[in-house]
């Protein structure tokens, strides 16, 4: 038999890139008796070994809890917790979707930062109910009455009896369970209606194959029944339904308010699409949910082994990554300087990084990769209009009409002594002002349009050391907008090095022609031979320097008749000879492609 | 041809470059000494077949440890091996502890050979690196070894000390010409990790010359050498003919030693197998095992064919007159002019190698770029 629906409480936690949303889960689910104590191991929501190292949450996933509240009855309560960071915003506005309430938790020693807000306007977005509680009371560098007027001022939410709480203590987290309880609408939605579940996740399962994670609106699903999913059209046998218990849990039905899984030996993720609507294929829904969306990669890069020998290995890796992951893409490509490797495109700068180290580490890969690059529109004097991913595929400027590059919308909140030396920065990344607003008389928040190429590398360590890492930043895609862009290159001994090539605006490639040449002369091994490193706009030189020539490489001492020693120095060259990269006559380090961007 | 090495690991004052296991703990020397002892008697019945034709007793300090010490090690040796007549027996020494009683010592018990290391004429730089003699000790300890009969005398001299000019180079040179030094080892500064040294260097506190800086004093020094009528016969070794140092050539023609005391190593052929082994370096082990009738050997390993293949060109090509191809078809049956073909003809074309009906022998540009060479033969 069904849990009555009226007794269902669907929310999420909003907060800020911290430990604190799954520190407060974690005693959410003690307090609900939802794992033993014993059990509990810190942020038990965030299951990936880099979500845990980073405090940050990548996949959206779900926990059932039972609250017995002050009114006597027993409710029911899923927990969706999403990702919090500004490349998985679609996937936290899905997420969002599946819910009734958002719980805002703000930290009362950092008050409200760029991200929250973001998270909060896709929340009212979605038309949740908010229930904000203030953090860290336990600090003494906590302000709470100080965020309950930020809460007010910015976000217009009356908070004057939010609860003050403690997640890592424990302190008062009885009080937002009541206010779930109270405040957040049990879920609507006809059980008898035809089947509409909104797919908030998918995971890979290494047994049962991809599985969605949904939230029913309408409908009851149970095993044996066949589904579609409406956007893709794909159908498939339902093998399995379940809750998260935190575990997963097989259950013999899911039905409208509650949120589970769908297992139905599917083989990707791909397949489950994030926002895409589960229907029953005897008997449809007309119209699929609201909200779905193609996810689109916005930042590119090349990968490459480090042992060109590995080239099969990541192409296994990646394979099975995206079986994980179906917002990134990839394709494989070739660079003289680099041999076989990938470009993939993902949606933003941290889903890149994170990829990057899930191979290395859960594939037990070296890599060497490019620098990233946006999709530029190239309009050709023919009119025609190319998009370019990698620099080196640029068109010869002779060709080229105009080019344009995406822009966005970035805001930036900051404690106001550091207004000066951000405006610079972004300023210096070619930002064009729209508004500044104070917060309160200590905050202001400040709003740019930029190229997004300049935010992709830098931008935010450079926000973070001006502002002694107080300030925080959100940014949202605006449209493409026209600029005089060059191709960058560099010649080592001669030799054009595709894999360092970049696409920069003009007035900048002077500057960072010059820094990318000394920091390769730093970061390129002397070697045999003396070799000029050029930075070149077409045919032209902008930069020179130089790599003197080693004079000797030769131990000078044997160690007595330690033997081993020296055979272990050789093989440590021999291996670091395998690191290198052979661009013409010259070798390279592998990490050196990156290295090279950090500047400044 | 065999050889014996004799660690002793105990300085008076630890140099800011140095790595080798010694200590300045002398608290310690009467239980080293014993158990150094006892391992000298538990080898001799393995090594009755065996004839060595060198010793050398390295470390450390030798002479800084109690009189009569040196003296007694070398009648144990005497009783324990059997030693060439003509056999090279090398002691190390630094020029503050090399007194007459301690030389005298070392003649009376056949001791035909002194190493001291002076490493530089510059007091100064002495005394920066943590050297705590002067350039008039080292006269004193020459004047002393001569008088007490010593003929043949090396000096270790470095290069590529912070604050070094190539002038400060030449000058310790002409100085030890001036001495007559039969033989000069002159080796380039290796910064080694878990240095005071290392840790001055990278914490900005003390500059070495660039590489570059150390290339022109290493050129200029072997040119001076050459000019004045010592021959570089090893990558960083000098003598003026008959002057050679046969111990450390037989490790460089990879033949057998016995290593002795703390951290020593060995290269053995046993049952046909050529083995390597090291003692620990860990002094109590080394004291309790011994105490126990033990050896206290570590990572003792077979050899493949091959890698003492690679270790005999690795070594061989050390030398100025490069791997005996004959000693080579000897010992493996194999010319290694056809076995590593692919290699050398690289390194010909490199102009880094030469093969003459004799041997592989690298050529001043091969010398240099020593390690590329040997990489060479190790991808073959």
């Amino acid at each position: 038999m069904a849990f009555p629906k009226e007794l269902i409480r669907n929310f999420c936690i909003i907060a800020h890139i911290d430990p604190g949303k799954s520190t407060l889960a974690d005693r959410l689910m003690e307090l609900t008796e939802t794992v033993a104590e014993r059990d509990m191991e810190e942020q038990l929501l965030d299951s990936m070994d880099i979500e845990r190292e980073r405090g940050i949450t990548i996949k959206s996933t779900a926990v059932r809890m039972f609250y017995k509240a002050k009114d006597g009855k027993t409710y029911m309560f899923n927990l969706i917790d999403t990702p919090g960071h500004v490349d998985f915003t679609y996937e936290v506005s899905r997420a969002l979707a599946a819910c009734e309430g958002a719980v805002l938790v703000v930290d009362a020693t950092q008050g409200i930062e760029a991200q929250t807000l973001a998270n909060v306007y896709l929340a009212l977005d979605n038309d949740l109910e908010i229930v904000p509680v203030v953090n860290k009371i336990d600090l003494v560098s906590a302000d709470a009455e100080n965020t309950v007027r930020e809460i007010e001022d910015i976000i217009g939410l009356p908070a004057e009896d939010a609860p003050r709480i403690s997640a890592k203590t424990g302190l008062n987290v009885t009080d937002v369970l009541e206010r779930i309880v109270t405040d957040v609408p049990a879920p609507k939605g006809d059980p008898d209606a035809p089947l509409k579940a909104l797919i908030f996740d998918s995971i890979y399962d290494n047994y049962m194959g991809a599985l969605s994670y949904v939230r029913i609106m309408d409908g009851t699903v149970r095993p044996g029944d066949r589904i579609r999913f409406m956007h893709s059209g794909n159908e498939f046998d339902v093998t399995e339904v379940g809750v998260f218990n935190p575990a997963r849990l097989p259950v013999k039905e899911l039905t409208a308010g509650e949120v589970g899984y769908i297992s139905a030996s599917i083989k990707s993720v791909a397949e489950t699409k994030v926002g895409d609507t589960i229907t029953l294929a005897r008997d449809p829904a007309k119209e699929p949910l609201h909200g779905y969306k193609q996810a689109n990669p916005m930042v590119f890069c090349g990968i490459y082994p480090a042992d060109g020998a590995d080239y099969e290995a990541l192409k296994e890796a990646l394979d099975k990554l995206i079986l994980n992951d179906a917002s990134i893409s990839y394709e494989p490509e070739t660079s003289q300087a680099l041999g076989y490797g990938f470009r993939c495109g993902f949606l933003g700068l941290l889903h890149m990084e994170i990829a990057q180290e899930r191979l290395e580490r859960e594939f037990d890969l070296d890599l060497v990769t490019t620098a990233p690059s946006v999709i530029y529109r190239v309009i050709m004097l023919d009119g025609s209009v190319r998009l370019i991913d990698n620099p080196s595929s640029l068109p010869s400027p002779m060709e080229i009409q105009r080019m344009e590059e995406p822009t966005v919308t970035a805001r930036i909140m900051t404690p106001s002594e550091f207004v000066g030396s951000i405006m610079e920065l972004c300023q210096e990344k070619r930002g064009v002002f729209v508004d500044m607003s104070y917060i309160d008389s200590a905050r202001v928040k400040l709003t740019y349009k930029m190229p997004l190429n300049e935010i992709i590398f830098d931008f935010f360590d450079g926000l973070k050391s001006r502002s002694r890492g107080y300030a925080s930043f959100d940014y949202e895609l605006g449209e493409y907008m026209e600029s005089d862009l060059v191709k960058l290159d560099f010649l080592l001994n001669g030799d054009l090095c595709d894999a360092l090539s970049n696409v920069v605006h003009r007035d900048k490639a002077y500057a960072k022609g010059r820094a990318m040449a000394e920091k390769l002369k730093e970061v390129i091994p002397r070697q045999q031979f003396e070799i000029p490193i050029q930075a070149a706009i077409g045919g032209k030189i902008i930069a020179r320097e130089t790599v003197k020539a080693v004079r000797k490489d030769v131990l000078a001492k044997c160690y007595g008749g330690d033997i081993t020693r020296k055979k272990k120095l050789l093989e440590k060259q021999k291996e670091g000879k395998k690191r290198m990269r052979q661009v013409g006559t010259v070798a390279i380090p592998s990490d050196a492609f990156m290295s090279v961007l950090r500047i400044n | 041809m065999a050889g014996i090495y004799v660690h002793i690991p105990f300085c008076k004052k630890k140099c800011a470059y140095c790595d080798f296991i010694s200590f300045p703990d002398y608290s310690r020397e009467d239980l080293y000494f014993v158990a150094l002892v006892k391992e000298i008697r538990q080898y001799a019945p393995l090594m009755k077949d065996r004839v060595f034709d060198t010793v050398f007793i390295g470390g450390g300090t030798p002479t800084s440890m109690k009189p009569g010490r040196l003296a007694a090690i070398m009648r144990e040796l005497k009783n324990a091996f059997t030693i060439s007549e003509n056999a090279e027996i090398t002691s190390e020494a630094n020029p503050e502890s090399a007194d007459e009683e301690k030389l005298s010592e070392l003649v009376a018990e056949g001791v035909n050979r002194l190493s001291l290391g002076l490493q530089s004429a510059d007091d100064r730089l002495l005394e920066m690196i943590g050297r705590i003699h002067t350039k008039a000790d080292f006269v004193k300890a020459v004047d002393t070894a001569r008088r007490v009969g010593f003929t043949n005398i090396n000096a270790d001299v470095m290069h590529g000390l912070p604050g070094q000019t190539e002038e400060s180079c030449l000058d310790t040179l002409r100085f030890l010409f001036s001495m007559d030094i039969p033989h000069i080892s002159s080796y380039a500064l290796i910064l080694e990790e878990n240095t005071p040294l290392y840790e001055s260097v990278k914490s900005g506190e003390t500059a070495l010359p660039d590489p570059d800086e150390t290339a022109d004093m290493e050129d200029a020094g072997f040119l001076v050498m050459e000019e004045n009528g010592y021959r570089r016969y090893e990558v960083s070794n000098f003598a003026r003919p008959g002057f050679e140092c046969r111990h450390n050539l037989n490790y460089w023609n990879n033949g057998e030693y016995l290593g002795l005391g703390l951290n020593s190593h060995s290269a053995l052929r046993i049952r046909g197998e050529w083995t390597r082994f090291n003692n620990t370096d860990d002094l109590t082990e080394y004291v309790n095992e011994l105490g126990g009738d033990k050896l206290p050997v570590r990572n003792t390993r077979t050899i493949p064919r091959d890698e003492e293949m690679f270790e005999t060109v690795m070594l061989g090509l050390r030398k100025t007159a490069g791997l005996s191809r004959g000693s080579f078809i000897e010992r493996f049956g194999e010319d290694p002019a056809v076995k590593y073909a692919p290699a050398i003809s690289e390194l010909e074309l490199d102009g880094m190698i030469k093969v003459t009906d004799d041997a592989l022998v690298l050529t001043k540009r091969g010398m240099d770029f020593q390690n590329e060479a040997l990489i060479k033969f190790m991808d073959q």
